[in-house]
């Protein structure tokens, strides 16, 4: 279709030879050496088993998911693993949905087999009941944004994503012990897989000199070369697999230098996925020491917390005070008028959890709502909920007060208490919340 | 009456909200947004020559494509492409850019509930990323119902299977908020108090359906305001990305 095809980018020759010239003296467009890698980030979602990969400007995403199926007749004592990829449109103009087009199978087929024939991940733990019941593991690989190498960075995202992926738990039970019963997550923790070892795939570029290759190529550099290879290995040495589906013909010399280099960079980004997944986990371990000290509260909260209340609505930032609302009806700001009520409210309601989204600026720029609840669970759950749903009265009293906020975000002052309310509100709140927040604090070691 | 929501807001309190564009490289304009939990990225392939065989080509026309976090694209999907679709029409100035065609591409990164609101406040930042001309921009509220006709606002997922009922609505927005002097001289745009979408999952009275139009009514302009204010540093640094 016309449309299509005007629409996919096109390199120019002019373009084309500048990298080539570049590369004959070892640089590359965006400044690194042929050997570095660009810059990997990688973070994780609030599931589970689901990551995102950002490779210089490639943006990938991958989400494990599992399910009890029934095994392969071949195999019945072992769970099954599938990767599913997806080339998102919005990654690349000439991406199209439906059908997976061969690049995307491609890919899809080197992550599988990287995983798959080296035994990656544990499938005979997967099994519960031989020849029944199985673990299915589904791995969907989300292309979001094509900026060149595509299959390393789907590669550690799935790889991210398995290590942290959590199973329920499952036990067998009933007369004949074939009755199998999950556990869900709130009862019993869900358990990791177990990977032996990280598979790293590595992709190489080749160009019709010779003597020009390069690692990690960006999609400009994709567009001009004459071949590829992507060799996956993992930190121990092993070659998991080698991919180099035609292309320009290369000297089996170079294709040694190029495993050796393959297994230079397995370690070190083996070594950044375990560091992420660490972080990863040790948040993880935090939230749930939270949940569970949230119904310690309750019983201590009682009635010292009302006493503090009182000093909270009056020393406190007013701001906090004004923008909070009673759901009956009015919106009264004054912060003697509904006082006990609101003292009970919010007594009763914020003692029912920590840790979950307990106010938010809209002022600031790009907030971050997990560094957002992070940082606001750790100050107690006292701090104030901004309103939402401002009734017509309040509403020529809430905008001088916002504007006050949006000239002064770095003030010192009451403006900003909004955004620096750990410091302030701790002052105005500290008999109530010293309790609570040495609850927290002496769990999670904050 | 004191109702208690599982994470602790209060009815009429949104969950935290979180914008940021231009998050993609190769796409003409993207943006992420996220309510509580809820995430989803928008990414927009500018104006392409041609229109598919059914639309008008007198008319610039809008091509969405939802992609969902697991699975096979099945009706649900399909449905929301549908109303983002002509929600998106309805906002987009399509006399200017006659037979073409913009693709609206949505991923959803973590769904838990006020899917379809997400989704539209997501494309709407991702229309001004991608520097898009607009009417107007469109912000978009979940009104849910609980069986005793209490009106809660932005339930999260546990809170949407409970309920009675619950509405999508999507309000214009309104820009009396960011120039205060435009606002005493004109009367505001004719189109300045409709409601450019509604849906509904459930059964509910009217009483409670006019109860959630004027709630979600009154914090449509709440999240105008912060649609607006995040809109607005990037803009002097903005650069064209097309092609």
């Amino acid at each position: 279709m016309e449309q299509r095809l005007a629409n996919s980018w096109r390199q120019t020759v002019n373009e084309k030879n500048f990298i080539v010239n570049a590369l004959l003296s070892e640089l590359r467009v965006d400044g690194r050496r042929p050997f570095d890698y660009r810059k990997l980030t990688i973070k994780f979602g609030k599931d589970d088993g689901s990551s995102e990969v950002q490779l210089g400007h490639t943006h990938v995403m991958a989400i494990v998911s599992g399910q009890l199926l029934q095994p392969y007749k071949e195999r019945p004592n072992e769970g099954t693993l599938a990767v599913f990829t997806e080339f998102s449109p919005m990654a690349d103009p000439s991406f199209e949905p439906g059908r997976p087009t061969e690049s995307a199978v491609e890919l899809g087929r080197v992550v599988d087999r990287g995983l798959r024939e080296s035994r990656a991940v544990d499938t005979e733990s997967l099994c519960v009941l031989s020849g029944k019941l199985v673990w299915a593991i589904r791995i969907d690989i989300h292309i979001l944004d094509n900026g060149g190498n595509l299959v390393d960075a789907a590669n550690i995202a799935a790889l991210a994503a398995l290590l942290t992926f959590r199973r329920p738990e499952c036990s067998l039970g009933g007369e004949d012990g074939q009755q199998v019963v999950v556990h869900p997550p709130e009862m019993r923790d869900p358990i990791p897989l177990i990977i032996h070892h990280l598979p790293i795939a590595v992709t190489f570029g080749f160009f019709s000199n010779e003597n020009i290759m390069v690692i990690d190529p960006t999609h400009h550099e994709e567009a001009v070369m004459t071949g590829r290879m992507t060799a996956t290995v993992n930190a121990n040495g092993d070659v998991c697999s080698i991919h180099k589906p035609g292309g320009e013909g290369v000297n089996h010399r170079v294709l040694m230098h190029c495993l050796k280099l393959a297994h230079v960079k397995a370690g070190d980004i083996t070594a950044k996925i375990k560091d992420a997944v660490e972080i990863y986990n040790t948040q993880r371990a935090l939230r749930k020491i939270k949940r569970h000290s949230s119904s310690v509260a309750l019983d201590v909260g009682g009635t010292p917390a009302k006493s503090g209340e009182k000093q909270n609505q009056v020393d406190g930032s007013q701001l906090p005070q004004s923008k909070f609302k009673d759901e009956a009806s009015s919106m009264e700001c004054d912060a003697t008028s509904s006082g006990q009520e609101q003292n009970n409210k919010r007594d009763g309601v914020s003692q029912k959890f920590i840790g979950g989204p307990s106010s938010w600026d809209p002022y600031s720029e790009c907030v971050n709502p997990d560094l957002l609840k992070a940082s606001l669970a750790s100050h107690g759950p006292a701090t104030q909920r901004t309103q939402k749903g401002s009734r017509s009265e309040t509403k020529a009293e809430e905008p001088p007060q916002e504007m006050k906020i949006d000239s002064s975000p770095t003030d010192a002052g009451l403006a900003a208490a909004q955004n620096n309310e750990g410091k302030t509100l701790k002052d105005a709140v500290k008999p109530k919340n010293k309790r609570k927040k040495k609850k927290v604090s002496s769990n999670s070691g904050n | 009456m004191e109702i208690e929501r599982p994470d602790g807001r209060s009815p009429n309190q949104l969950r935290p909200l979180a914008c940021s564009r231009s998050v993609l490289h190769r796409a003409h304009g993207s943006a992420t947004w996220a309510q509580g939990d809820t995430k989803v990225v928008a990414a927009i392939y500018g104006p392409k020559s041609g229109t598919r065989k059914n639309e008008n080509p007198e008319k610039a026309s809008i091509e969405v494509v939802w992609k969902p976090k697991i699975g096979q694209i099945g009706k649900a999907e399909r449905e929301y492409e549908m109303i983002l679709k002509r929600t998106l029409e309805s906002i987009c100035i399509r006399s200017i850019y006659p037979n073409t065609t913009t693709s609206v591409i949505v991923q959803v990164i973590h769904d838990d509930g006020a899917l379809l609101p997400c989704a539209i406040n997501a494309a709407c930042a991702a229309f001004v990323d991608a520097g898009i001309p607009l009417r107007h921009l469109a912000v978009a509220i979940c009104c849910s119902v609980a069986d005793d006709g209490y009106i809660f606002l932005d339930p999260n997922k546990q809170e949407e299977e409970k309920m009675k009922a619950f509405s999508y609505l999507v309000f214009p927005n309104l820009n009396v908020s960011v120039l205060p002097e435009r606002s005493s001289q004109e009367g505001g745009e004719p189109t300045a108090h409709g409601i450019i979408t509604s849906v509904t999952h459930g059964a509910m009275s009217v009483d409670d359906y006019l109860h959630c139009l004027e709630r979600g009514r009154a914090v449509s302009a709440r999240l105008s305001e912060f649609l607006r204010k995040n809109l607005e540093p990037k803009s002097s640094s903005e650069s064209s990305r097309a092609g």
